[in-house]
């Protein structure tokens, strides 16, 4: 009865350690995940911000000033287009 | 009832007989307690005391038991909420509101994060030298900020929404009472060109205009929470009870091409500073789904400043104005006239001598033109020829014919603000009425209105509902005239956009066009203003085969010239070359034009009006 008693008494504070290091790593793992998904609505965040700065700098008006202005370009009418008709893409591999 | 030294004594006393003395003293102490074995030290105390004692322990652990049932069983959830409220948190999980994109997803707005920043004055504490920072950054004076500071002492906003690096800097300076709360703050890359259809939102990202206001609940993102528990420095331990997922506004894609609709804008901004006038618009409408592929308006604003606003920059003039439709209604008064059989387009009609008279009104053309053909009529924009045509229908006719092709009618759009123009009922008229809004006076109409009307005889005499929203599947139409009249008017259209016409300035190069031109003076008051006019023209290209119609208006052009041939044609042409360009529509005449409108080879014919 005595020995029950003394391996019962080990068997539970060894239980006891146990749980104390799963909470404990289960908090510190849950830190961790926390921190990763911060970082994902930051990294989410960051790549809406860079879009948007990608799309404002290439407004029509942005890119049409630099291609006049910076490449001296000037835009396309029907008189100066040399209208071609592409067979289809099916067709083109039975033509020599 | 012993008590310990009591008991002890009589356990060792319990060896030998008791004394006798003492056993008369146990004899005699029913009515006391004895503390010692000997006498000497025996002291009587009376046994209600110890009653009391002990009565009073038992009350006193009563009252505990009674206590721990009301922690335990009957006030459980207040003492739980109250446990709770010391180490959980509900966080708030916010979701961002949806974008608006064009047809090809280019974005037209777009919500990003932009941290408010606060402070708690009676919490705050820098060194000048970082309230010279702080202000530095917020970008405002120093007198400027210390007279916040002396606000509210419990909350003042220092600078809503400021940008996500000065957030970052006005956080390295780690102020005592300076906060943030993540916000959003609304983008617009397109800035002006679509400033009047996208709309804007205040700073509660509340949609106020366009787009943004009539799709707000569509655009709304939903905020979502989530319980934890939260350590010491305010971590997150552990997620407990359930978590909301944020859900983020949906996106909204609209039927506006971003590069049309930047080319209509840029055209008209250049066709108002020309004519020295006051405002203009353009819609470009997709022939084949009935979308809204470019409604720019002129004069806009940048949607991002919006300090001196006025209504005039705010809103979509080619949605909200009516005004006269002019010459622009003849052709429907004339596709009327081939469909009921009343005429052919080559019957010919005495115009001469250029002016009518109807129940003691006189109607004039600009000049006499003598006989003219139907065609002819709508070629040379001849009162005179329309009201004849008209004056053979009955009021109720011409009435049904209007409002079919939407005159008179809000437009089936999501957008706020929308006019429906003017068209009174039928009984009302009277015989010079009738006359009149046969050449567009006496009726008004918005120019999407009018636009959507001259789709019917690009869909050969179908009209469709149009949309502002990138459509799937192309809806129903309904049949307002034979295709045969609607080709016969397209034919018609592009002889008034043609040599002789009333718009050779509207010809494209590449793509054969057909349309009309309206004038008029300006309604004051009650009455026309003599100086004060309004130009428009509305078209269709490539005539043939319409893929696009397209209506400009130029609203007081004051440079001399103010004929819709003249001012709002140009405009048409380069929009047409432009947007089926882009649209890559093949060019269906020789690259050769048959009008070189700027060497203005064929003189314009004056329309009346």
């Amino acid at each position: 009865m005595n020995r029950w008693s003394v391996l019962l008494l080990v068997v539970l504070v060894g239980s006891a350690a146990y749980l104390v290091r799963t909470s404990y790593e289960s908090r510190r793992l849950f830190v961790q995940l926390e921190r990763e998904r911060a970082r994902t609505t930051e990294l989410a965040v960051e790549d809406e911000r860079l879009q948007i700065e990608r799309r404002a700098q290439a407004t029509h008006l942005r890119v049409e000033r630099l291609a006049r202005e910076r490449l001296s370009m000037r835009s396309a009418n029907a008189a100066v287009t040399q209208y071609v008709n592409v067979p289809p893409p099916a067709a083109s591999g039975v033509q020599p | 009832m012993t008590w310990w030294p009591a008991s002890g004594a009589a356990r060792k006393a319990g060896a030998r007989p008791a004394p006798r003395s003492q056993r008369a003293a146990r004899g005699g102490a029913a009515s006391s307690v004895q503390y010692a074995t000997s006498p000497l030290l025996a002291a009587k105390t009376p046994l209600w005391r110890s009653k009391v004692t002990v009565a009073a322990l038992g009350l006193a652990f009563g009252v505990l038991a009674g206590r721990a049932v009301y922690v335990q069983a009957i006030g459980t959830e207040f003492f739980i909420k109250q446990g709770e409220s010391r180490y959980a948190r509900t966080l708030e999980l916010p979701a961002s509101r949806g974008r608006i994109v064009d047809r090809n997803g280019m974005i037209l707005a777009a919500s990003v994060p932009a941290p408010s920043v606060w402070v708690q004055p009676k919490e705050f504490k820098a060194t000048p030298e970082q309230a010279a920072e702080l202000a530095r950054l917020l970008d405002m004076s120093q007198p400027e900020l210390a007279r916040r500071l002396r606000g509210n002492p419990n909350f003042v906003w220092l600078r809503r929404k400021v940008s996500d690096d000065v957030a970052q800097q006005i956080k390295a300076l780690k102020l005592k009472g300076v906060g943030m709360e993540s916000e959003y703050r609304r983008h617009y890359p397109e800035g002006e060109a679509a400033a009047q259809v996208v709309g804007f939102t205040n700073i509660e990202e509340l949609g106020q205009e366009g787009i943004e206001l009539a799709f707000q609940s569509q655009l709304k993102g939903h905020t979502g929470s989530r319980s934890v528990v939260r350590d010491r420095l305010g971590n997150p331990v552990e997620d407990i009870g359930d978590t909301v997922a944020p859900q983020d506004g949906r996106d909204i894609a609209l039927s506006i091409d971003s590069k049309i609709q930047f080319f209509a804008y840029q055209r008209v901004r250049d066709a108002v500073a020309e004519h020295n006038a006051k405002a203009g618009s353009v819609v470009v409408l997709d022939v084949q789904t009935g979308e809204v592929l470019a409604l720019a308006n002129y004069p806009s604003y940048t949607p991002g400043e919006r300090r001196a606003l006025g209504g005039g920059q705010v809103r979509n003039r080619a949605l909200t104005d009516t005004f006269e439709p002019g010459s622009t209604m003849k052709p429907f008064v004339v596709a009327q006239a081939l469909q009921t059989g009343r005429v052919r387009p080559d019957t010919k009609i005495d115009t001469a001598p250029g002016r009518i008279t109807i129940t003691g009104a006189t109607i004039t053309d600009a000049h006499p033109h003598g006989t003219l053909t139907v065609e002819e009529v709508v070629q040379k924009s001849s009162n005179v020829g329309t009201v004849k045509m008209a004056m053979q229908m009955e009021p109720r006719e011409m009435w049904e014919l209007f409002s079919g092709v939407g005159f008179g009618q809000k437009p089936q759009l999501p957008f706020p603000g929308l006019a429906s123009g003017r068209l009174r009922p039928y009984k009302s008229w009277r015989p010079i009425e009738q006359a009149t809004m046969s050449y567009g006076y006496g009726l008004s109409t918005s120019l999407f209105q009018l636009a959507r009307a001259y789709t019917m005889f690009a869909r050969d005499g179908e009209l469709i509902p149009s949309s502002l929203i990138k459509v799937t599947a192309v809806p129903q139409g309904a049949r307002v005239f034979s295709p045969e009249v609607a080709r016969a008017v397209r034919h018609m259209l592009n002889m008034a956009a043609g040599k002789g016409g009333t718009a050779p300035k509207a010809q494209a190069i590449g793509y054969s066009v057909g349309g009309k031109t309206g004038t008029a003076h300006k309604q004051e008051g009650g009455s026309y203003a003599s100086h004060k006019y309004r130009s428009w023209f509305v078209g269709m290209a490539p005539i043939g085969q319409p893929r696009i119609v397209v209506a400009v208006m130029v609203d007081e052009p004051s440079n001399g010239r103010y004929y819709g041939g003249d001012v709002a044609a140009p405009v048409f042409s380069q929009v047409v070359e432009n947007t089926l360009r882009t649209m890559q529509v093949p060019p269906d005449l020789e690259v050769a034009p048959q009008v070189v409108a700027r060497n203005q080879a064929a003189p314009a014919e004056e329309e009346s009006f």
